[in-house]
């Protein structure tokens, strides 16, 4: 065979043989310029003392600019006792009208009897992460109280409602993914869309058409290139009661434009939006995550104190 | 240096017994789907994402001038033939002379730069070479001067005890890739088999409605989800139901599909708990603590239903706040309900795009994620390596922002305390020392260092003797020492009345419970010895000395420890993924409690038990498990350690 190669060869015109050669001679030489270590590179490179003066110049920033010390932040008032209907400020008695005790369950005293029960059961903390020795029997039996009370297959307990939605939407939503976000939507929410490194297209608040824009305009992207749009992801992240405007997201036309993409719905307020949530259950492609803020108010400090979850279960059942 | 390379000798026969790993049992047919949650093992996947991201960022920024080589035009820049004619020759000599004059030069600098670096290497990496070790010395001599008694519980500053990475033969590596391969190559069947249908496919699935979108779930992540972490599912994630203190009770579970679904029983089991971060013994269902939090919610209640700046922190988090600040010796300090959202959610208010983070290579998550949410760019420096610190430092000051071409306005340097997968201990003094030097800013994270080091519990910065105002931003956790949950910042007066303002966990969440609050309370009034007793001081004393006893007694058995001896983060190292579930599972047969990590939270070569010691555990609570961990050891073949002679004699005293 190397036989038939080689007087193959001698068959084949000189010319042809030339250029061949040169051509190979070409690439050969143009590989071995590559790996030859550039020298303009010295140019741009500093040497070490020209860096101990660009380091002796160099003037940072402060860490921080100054705060005005009268903010009202710096001087809190401080409530005596518990947060329940009526709240005592240095001595005087007001009606409280602030804190988002919707159901009255702070100074229940069902739910701090259970409380200190569990405490003396348990301790107050986990000592550990979820997945080493952390999980207490008490959160499975919350996590499957929860799945019930929302018709949902599972649910998930965090320990920190603002921490919730921000670490749940980048673990569904990847780099490459559309999410398509209100613009009204809450803090951690917008944290969350800032850390899940997709690609984000809010649209106005609360206004479909200006939704239904969008998504026509992705709609034209995904025609031009169909086997592009077969891997994008595209979730939709609405609030269910704004916490910024107090308004109410319009759950079943959202629903209706939900052919094509997930929505992860927040709902800030759940417990007092038991219709709404119906509305979403019968809507079976969308993906819930609940954020636990406010179903009921004992749940708003972290679930690693188990106890506060227990009464919590009960409660439900009552 | 503290790595040792050692000579790798003949163990095939041992190694191959590991390698039939992956089995086709426990797949029976069920119709149950799963709803897919974002369990612990995915979110430490995003953030091992989230590393990759930053090392390629930062490597890509670190060279500049490679990202040029590679540019399309390069060719035009190098024909041989010049466009420019004229008395050339002339000039190239002097060009030449002078490049080469600069590049001796560059060498001489480097060089010079690389003695000076040594010193850096702070006096627990070099314990013999005084000569570059002066400035330092007199400096930690000044401290103790000032504090003045200077030998503690740990020995002499001076010489503490050093950070430990043992390091195995190549062979042994390739083993352990060897096991990778083999058990990705039976997921891989296993999946064709379940696609098949022999199998039943119980994963994470789209529903029948579904179908049309995009899958949820089909990538890498999932796929080891559902073939490899599955297979091992029993040792994580197991439910206790008790306190996590000296013993705690595991709540049994079997499961008769190959672990996706689990049947409690209803029985318990006792297990030592040599597995939760529990260091000082906090972890209590009774005493004063638990006592003071119960009385708490009578005061207080057990919530505050709004968020701090609405109608401020609870009483006994204000209380709190101060107690931290004094215990840590700083102006003020602020507490937050999470300790991971300290993290990540406070780097953002301090640092903007035009800043520079500059990370430890194995920082935590929580960091990784505040890097990422505040926008700015982020290099990463080689674990606890002053080197590469001053490095990329001395680069990113001289060159700037290679993006912008502008300087930075500020570098802030982000490390922990104590790594809690590695159990080595940041060379404080040294970092100090290049924060000084280089007018940066310096973000320490003592999530598992306070209350745990140092001669009273301050953590890690009075184990090194440093002042507590050297250290720019303090950061902790209460979720470990203190036995309850959230975290602090602790610095300047100006540094937390800003982070007070700024911060979002401010406005959008809510303040401590105050039974927790008051948890933390209780426990450090004890460690700071305010109730009258010597318990706090004795609780430190005995962690120290369980965590000495503990590492120096597996290092004598021939297993290999990282870290330093002094920390109570005992990472046992057996490589192999397939012994991860081989020791869970064992030591739980013998009534221990421990945990196994591997890929992704580790280097895929280096899977590792990880015990966290206890100023609870008893020394004969210690020494069985130590007793288990030896025959385990034997009968897996882990005992890589080439050490293991040097401390064959030595007499080890708890």
């Amino acid at each position: 065979m190397v036989l038939a190669v080689l007087s193959g060869l001698f068959e084949t015109s000189l010319l042809h043989l030339t250029i061949e050669g040169v051509l190979l001679l070409t690439v050969v030489y143009l590989v071995f310029r590559m790996n030859r270590p550039n020298k303009d590179r010295s140019s741009h490179r500093l040497t070490e003392k020209q860096k101990d003066e660009l380091i002796a110049e160099w003037v940072p920033d402060p860490l921080v600019p100054e705060t005005p010390q009268d903010h009202h932040v710096l001087n809190p008032r401080f409530a005596d006792g518990k947060m329940t209907k009526n709240v005592s400020i240095e001595g005087q008695t007001y009606l409280n009208m602030a804190s988002s005790n919707f159901l009255s369950f702070i100074g229940e005293s069902r739910i701090e009897e259970r409380t200190k029960q569990t405490i003396f059961k348990y301790g107050v903390g986990s000592c550990g992460p979820r997945g080493f020795y952390g999980t207490v029997d008490v959160h499975l039996d919350l996590e499957a109280e929860l799945a019930k009370f929302l018709h949902c297959e599972e649910a998930v307990l965090y320990s920190y409602g603002f921490a919730t939605v921000s670490s749940a939407i980048p673990a569904y939503a990847k780099k490459g993914d559309i999410i398509f976000a209100d613009e009204g939507v809450n803090f951690a929410i917008q944290k969350g869309l800032q850390a899940s490194r997709s690609r984000v297209e809010f649209f106005k608040h609360n206004d479909m058409e200006d939704l239904e824009r969008i998504l026509k305009i992705q709609e034209e992207k995904d025609n031009k290139d169909p086997k592009k749009a077969a891997k994008i992801r595209r979730f939709l992240v609405v609030e269910g009661l704004y916490v910024n405007t107090a308004d109410l997201c319009p759950l079943p036309k959202i629903i209706e434009f939900n052919g094509s993409t997930r929505s992860v719905c927040s709902s800030t307020k759940a417990g007092l939006l038991e219709s709404l949530e119906r509305q979403e259950e019968r809507n079976e492609g969308a993906l819930v995550v609940w954020r636990l803020f406010g179903i009921l108010k004992s749940l708003t400090f972290p679930f690693k104190m188990k106890r506060g979850i227990e009464c919590e279960r009960k409660m439900i059942h009552r | 240096m503290c790595f040792f390379f050692v000579e790798h000798k003949n163990k095939e026969p041992r190694h191959k017994r590991r390698l039939l790993l992956p089995g086709f049992h426990g797949c029976r047919e069920s119709s149950n789907q799963r709803r897919p949650a974002p369990c612990c093992s995915c979110h430490t996947a995003i953030a091992i994402c989230f590393i990759a991201d930053c090392t390629s960022s930062s490597l890509q920024k670190m060279a500049p001038d490679d990202v040029n080589r590679r540019s399309a035009f390069r060719i035009f820049h190098r024909f041989p033939v010049r466009l420019t004619f004229g008395a050339k020759s002339e000039a190239k000599t002097v060009t030449q002379s002078k490049k080469r004059q600069q590049r001796e030069n560059e060498a001489d600098d480097l060089k010079r730069l690389a003695e000076r670096t040594d010193i850096l290497e702070c006096a627990w990496h070099r314990r013999n070479d005084d000569v570059d070790e002066e400035d330092l010395e007199e400096n930690l001599a000044e401290t103790e001067a000032k504090n003045e008694p200077n030998v503690d519980i740990y020995g002499d500053v001076g010489s503490r005890a050093d950070n430990e990475f043992e390091q195995i033969g190549g062979s042994t590596v390739i083993m352990v890739y060897i096991c990778w391969v083999m058990l990705f190559v039976f997921a891989y069947v296993r999946d064709i088999f379940r696609r098949l249908g022999f199998v039943a496919d119980k994963s994470n699935k789209e529903l029948e409605k579904l179908k049309s979108f995009v899958p949820l779930f089909s990538d890498f992540e999932a796929f080891y989800q559902r073939n490899c972490y599955i297979r091992v599912r029993d040792v994580f994630e197991r439910p206790i139901c008790s306190v996590p203190g000296a013993t705690v009770d595991l709540l049994d579970r079997v499961s008769h599909d190959g672990n996706w679904t689990y049947e409690y029983p209803g029985t318990t089991s006792k297990v030592i708990n040599i597995a939760s971060y529990n260091y000082l013994g906090f972890a209590q269902a009774a005493g004063p603590c638990a006592t003071a939090s119960v009385n708490s919610i009578d005061e207080e209640g057990v919530a505050c239903c709004t968020t701090v700046h609405e109608r401020g922190r609870s009483v006994s988090q204000a209380k709190l706040e101060a107690l931290v600040a004094e215990f840590l010796g700083v102006e003020d300090a602020i507490c937050f309900s999470m300790g991971f959202a300290t993290n990540s959610m406070n780097a953002p208010c301090l640092v903007d795009k035009h800043s520079l983070i500059i990370s430890d290579q194995y920082n935590h998550a929580s960091l990784i994620l505040g890097c990422r949410l505040s926008g700015a760019s982020t290099k990463v420096f080689k674990h606890n390596d002053m080197g590469s610190l001053e490095k990329i430092l001395r680069d990113a000051i001289a060159y700037g922002n290679p993006k912008t071409h502008r300087p930075y306005k500020k570098i802030l340097i982000i490390v922990e305390g104590i790594y809690s997968m590695e159990g080595s201990i940041c060379n404080l003094p040294g970092i100090i020392a290049l924060k000084k030097k280089y007018k940066a800013y310096l973000y320490l994270d003592e999530a598992h260092s306070i209350g745990a080091m140092g001669k009273t519990g301050k953590g890690i910065v009075e184990y090194w003797s440093c002042d507590p105002k050297d250290v720019d931003i303090l950061m902790g956790t209460f979720t470990k020492s203190f036995g309850s949950a959230g975290g602090y910042i602790a610095g300047s007066k100006k540094t937390i009345d800003h982070l007070r303002v700024a911060s979002p966990t401010g406005y959008y969440s809510s303040p401590m419970s105050p039974p927790i609050a008051q948890q933390i309370y209780s426990s450090m009034s004890i460690i700071m010895g305010r109730d009258g007793t010597t318990d706090g001081a004795e609780r430190i004393e005995r962690l120290a000395r369980n965590s000495r006893y503990f590492r120096l007694r597996l290092k004598q058995m021939g297993f290999i420890v990282y870290g330093s001896n002094d920390s109570p983060v005992v990472p046992m190292l057996i490589y192999f993924p397939s012994m991860c579930g081989f020791y869970g599972r064992e030591m739980l047969k013998r009534k221990v409690g421990t945990v196994v990590v591997s890929f992704p939270a580790t280097d895929m070569t280096e899977g590792r038990v990880r015990f966290c010691i206890s100023a609870a555990h008893t020394k004969e609570l210690l020494d069985e498990v130590l007793r288990h961990v030896g025959e385990l050891g034997e009968r897996s073949g882990s005992k890589f350690s080439r050490k293991a002679h040097l401390y064959r004699d030595q007499k080890i005293e708890w």
